[in-house]
Parts: C-alpha cells; sequence; structure tokens
C-alpha cells in the first residue's frame, strides 16, 4: 500500500487522483473549518503538533488499515498552524478495487486520528 | 534517573514551560512521574484523568517503568482534523 503524509503550515491544494487501472473505488474526505465553536462564531483555528509522535501514529494507523482493507494507497495531508474558517484542515484519500474497503478504511483513518495522533487546536 | 517531561497544548499555558527535567527514583513508573509533576505543576490540578502520557512516540500505561533518560510527553485529549 503506498502511504504519503504530509504536515503542511500551507494552504492544502488538493493533489491530483493517482490510481491504477485495476481500482474502482476513491474516496476522498475534507476536514473544513466551521465557523463556529460551541455555539460561538470563531475566525480560525490554530493547529499544534507534536510531529514525530503524530508521524509515527500515523504509520501505525496505516499498518492497521493495510492489514484490514486491501488498499492501493492513502494519502493525507494535515495542515498545521493558523486555518481560517471555510479552508480545509485535513485531506484523505483512500484508493481501493471497491468502494466498501475504501469507505470503511477512510472512516477508520479519521476515527483513529481524532483518538490517537498528537494535534491539538486552538480556537482564534 | 531523570527524564524529560514535555507538555504540549493548553498544559504549557499550566505549567509556563514547554520541558522540564525530572529526578526520580530508579524503578520509577509513569504513574509516579505524573504524581511528581502533579506535585510540582499545581494548575494542572483537574487534568489528571484527561491526560494522555506517551514515553518516546508510543503512548504507555501507567505502570510503564520509565529509564534514564526517557522522553515523556503529557498532554490532552487529541483534537486533529
Amino acid at each position: 500500500m503506498q502511504r504519503v503524509l504530509i504536515f503542511t503550515n500551507d494552504p492544502i491544494a488538493e493533489p491530483v487522483r493517482q490510481m491504477s487501472d485495476g481500482m474502482g473505488a476513491v474516496v476522498t474526505f475534507h476536514g473544513v473549518v466551521r465557523g463556529e465553536e460551541n455555539g460561538a462564531p470563531i475566525t480560525a483555528i490554530d493547529y499544534e503538533a507534536n510531529e514525530p509522535m503524530a508521524q509515527h501514529q500515523f504509520e501505525l494507523i496505516f499498518e492497521a488499515m493495510e492489514k484490514q482493507w486491501p488498499l492501493e494507497s492513502v494519502r493525507l495531508i494535515h495542515r498545521l498552524g493558523v486555518v481560517p474558517v471555510n479552508e480545509p484542515s485535513l485531506w484523505v484519500e483512500v484508493v481501493a478495487a471497491h468502494r466498501a474497503e475504501a469507505f470503511a478504511a477512510c472512516k477508520f483513518l479519521i476515527d483513529e486520528m481524532k483518538q490517537k495522533v498528537p494535534i491539538w487546536k486552538r480556537v482564534l | 534517573m531523570t527524564v524529560t517531561v514535555k507538555f504540549w497544548s493548553y498544559f504549557r499555558d499550566h505549567t509556563g514551560c514547554e520541558e522540564t527535567p525530572m529526578n526520580l527514583a530508579d524503578g520509577a513508573s509513569l504513574a509516579d512521574l505524573h504524581s511528581q509533576v502533579l506535585q510540582q505543576f499545581p494548575d494542572l490540578a483537574g487534568t489528571e484523568k484527561c491526560t494522555l502520557k506517551a514515553v518516546g512516540l508510543d503512548y504507555q500505561d501507567d505502570d510503564f517503568v520509565l529509564s534514564d533518560g526517557d522522553e515523556v510527553s503529557l498532554f490532552p485529549p487529541v483534537q486533529g482534523g
């Protein structure tokens, strides 16, 4: 399974889709900063990461995905620093032969990230 | 032995520092370290149950036995995405 993991302080530019002829499903997900937090309006979220540990924890999640589903690739970009409202903080792409594993693996990745990957946010 | 404790997110606001060295008895566990940290930084009171603990790059349980030179990270629940 091909893996790409990027942390960036720049706006996320969605990469061009990459998949081989045998693949039939691409699930992509954008996590976008909402304009409110707990009912109060906000302007942005400032993301902080323990990058070495975050990279390691993502790799563990990717390994678990690879064991559970036949996937061709997973690519993930997480933005750090200040992300304004309406801009994506997260982009994920999962490529598989069929939609069931692509959807399931993408959901698993995001659910696990929200439990284990040391990234935090401050509302601005 | 001495370990380095790193604080992340709003825990830094409570401790006023990014990291600190801690002297511990040989054989001390992660729970022992956490108790010592709470004594040294009383503003962390109330965070005990939500604190996540890692040694190096991996999460560890409270009964993990520390070694000289370990780097411990203490932080609140994660919020990526």
